[in-house]
């Protein structure tokens, strides 16, 4: 219980940056604060928690007010990453979420495209995709670390193979 | 696979949902089914987002200025570049505009008087102090101007052409000693002559103006029209000259003086019109610009109340009890009510306090001793034979009605007849001067 509250405020306060800080800083190219935190947070915890996870940070990404896409996009593209990380991040969880970040802008954008989304085309997205990648890998370890320092700090004598049966049990 | 049936069943629901999500939003052209969700979204998160804002603000700033640092120097070249030019730009603006109201207002007043001026634009300017006044336009015989032409700008009355050259021409300005200039009081039929005073004009430039009848009142504050000259030839009739500001008190001479101050301002002259030719009908009184509507108090006057009511023995005729016949009493009340309306008409403001107009004397006292010859030789009984100048007329007058008010008379008369000397010198006065001003280039 007190896992999800906290996994709850750690997505929303990354919202909160992304959109408060973070996009008006740069707001071109920037890291994608959330998406990093929900894939942390699915590795460190497994595909269903993830997946889980990945629709409500989703969910709640496409509510952030500047918002002008489907309710819905993000969700989808979440949740699924969201449950690959947990899939993938069994054994290697800073490698999960950094293939994980650099396939969600294409798949975001994917998606928009099969929405008919006008803004998206493959000239924006050889454009766009590189930077916003390069942007995800660089804050990705950083990231990591912060999601799962609570984890590490509130059980320091766990052993791995309990973390592995309690990430089954979500 | 170490996907659980659980984790397969609630990824697929997951998605599910997400997918229809997606389909009803954008179904419903801009989610008016989901509005409620989006509103309370924003409300929530709008909330944070605007505190976030606020906390972070600073670190933001910090960090934009540093990502424009590279270009800021750049900017900063470019906008105190851009800012010199728009500043020459609008200094620029400034006096083209401060020249152009200039022009407006001299056409204005040109137009004013069917006037047909040639414009033009003071180029030098050469003022020995107590000598000579004079400057330089740049419009010459190629623009039609022609010595003797009268110079006027937006205000007023400001000289005349001494030398036209090709391109540029000479004028000298009323406040040059040497130039004089047929005059008139504005409403009245009062006459004299105005000429600089030079140095002694102090820095308001004043000018003298000569009036040719002493027994008229000037009040401070009353302005002076141009009277023009025969052929209009060096000026032009009713050009505003100049708003009187001090009365010199001259008892025993014929004439008396004023001093005006001019409504153009001879320390800043800069766009001009030439006159090259003049109204049909003289205009009289209306170029003169609007009486400023606050009255100024009266000026300080003389002491003398003599300036304004001159001479007080004219209020005597007016008192019907009183004098050598009711009969002539009334009429000579009747003749004195229509002066005072006249006058009236004449004088509109404070200036005409009651007192003044019913103790007045005859705007124009020759008129008025041409149509009441008996009641004016009555009035004034005491042949002042110490006039000098006396006409024979009037002594003649003051020896046949040997009445205490025949003296005041007699002296009119004389005054009238001097008057018109002076007025005959008057227009040979400006000549004059020209003659003199020759003498002195030469």
């Amino acid at each position: 219980m007190l896992r999800n509250l906290t996994a709850a405020l750690l997505v929303f306060a990354a919202l909160v940056i992304q959109a408060g800080f973070v996009n008006r800083l740069s707001p071109r190219i920037a890291p994608d604060l959330v998406l990093l935190v929900v894939l942390s947070l699915a590795a460190l915890r497994g595909p269903l928690p993830g997946a889980v996870i990945g629709f409500c940070g989703g969910l709640a990404y496409d509510l952030l007010p500047p918002a002008d896409h489907p309710l819905g996009q993000y969700a989808l593209v979440m949740c699924a990453l969201g449950w690959l990380a947990g899939r993938l991040g069994d054994q290697l969880p800073l490698l999960a979420v950094m293939s994980c970040a650099v396939v969600a802008p294409g798949l975001a954008a994917g998606l928009g495209a099969l929405l008919g989304d006008p803004g998206v085309s493959w000239a924006v997205l050889r454009a766009a995709w590189p930077p916003i990648a390069l942007c995800n890998l660089l804050a990705a370890p950083v990231v990591l670390w912060a999601v799962s320092a609570p984890h590490r700090r509130r059980r320091p004598g766990e052993t791995e193979s309990m973390r592995g049966w309690r990430r089954g049990m979500a | 696979m170490r996907d659980t049936r659980r984790t397969r069943l609630t990824l697929g629901i997951l998605i599910g949902t997400a997918l229809i999500l997606i389909t009803v939003d954008h179904r419903a052209a801009h989610g008016s089914l989901l509005a409620p969700v989006r509103d309370v979204a924003s409300t929530v998160f709008g909330k944070f987002e605007g505190a976030t804002s606020a906390v972070t603000a600073p670190i933001a700033g910090f960090f934009k200025t540093l990502h424009d640092a590279p270009g800021a120097e750049r900017v900063i070249t470019d906008l105190r570049k851009e800012n010199a030019s728009l500043k020459t730009q609008l200094s620029a603006q400034r006096l083209d505009k401060a020249r152009v109201a200039k022009l407006d207002r001299m056409l204005g007043l040109a137009g004013l008087g069917r006037y047909r001026v040639v414009p033009a634009q003071v180029v030098a300017r050469r003022a020995t102090p107590g000598f000579e006044d004079a400057v330089e336009i740049d419009a010459g015989t190629n623009d039609g101007v022609r010595t003797d032409m009268t110079v006027l700008s937006g205000e007023g009355l400001i000289g005349r052409v001494v030398y036209a050259g090709p391109s540029t021409s000479t004028v000298v300005l009323l406040t040059d000693p040497a130039l004089s200039a047929g005059a008139r009081l504005e409403g009245g039929n009062e006459l004299g002559v105005v000429s600089g005073l030079g140095e002694a004009g102090g820095s308001d430039n004043l000018i003298k103006f000569r009036l040719l009848d002493d027994a008229v009142p000037v009040a401070v504050g009353r302005r002076i029209v141009s009277f023009g000259s025969q052929r209009n030839t060096p000026y032009v009739a009713g050009v505003p000259i100049g708003v009187i500001e001090r009365v010199e008190h001259t008892p025993g001479e014929l004439t008396r003086i004023a001093y005006a101050r001019p409504f153009a301002d001879f320390s800043s002259i800069d766009v001009v019109g030439v006159v090259t030719q003049a109204p049909k009908r003289d205009p009289r009184d209306s170029v003169l610009p609007p009486v400023p509507q606050p009255a100024k108090p009266p000026a300080p006057r003389p002491a003398k109340p003599s300036t304004e009511v001159w001479p007080p023995v004219e209020a005597r005729p007016l008192d019907p009890g009183r004098g050598p016949g009711r009969e002539l009493g009334r009429e000579t009340g009747r003749g004195a009510t229509d002066r005072e309306r006249e006058r009236a008409r004449h004088e509109p403001g404070p200036e005409a306090s009651p007192a003044v107009a019913r103790t007045a004397p005859p705007a124009n006292p020759q008129r008025h001793a041409r149509e009441h010859p008996t009641v004016a030789a009555r009035e004034h009984p005491l042949a002042d034979a110490r006039q000098p100048n006396a006409s024979p007329d009037a002594r003649k007058n003051a020896r046949d009605n040997p009445r205490p008010n025949a003296a005041a008379n007699a002296r009119r008369n004389a005054a009238a007849d001097v008057r018109k000397n002076a007025l005959a010198n008057a227009r040979d006065d400006t000549a004059d001067g020209k003659h003199r001003r020759q003498d002195r280039r030469a």
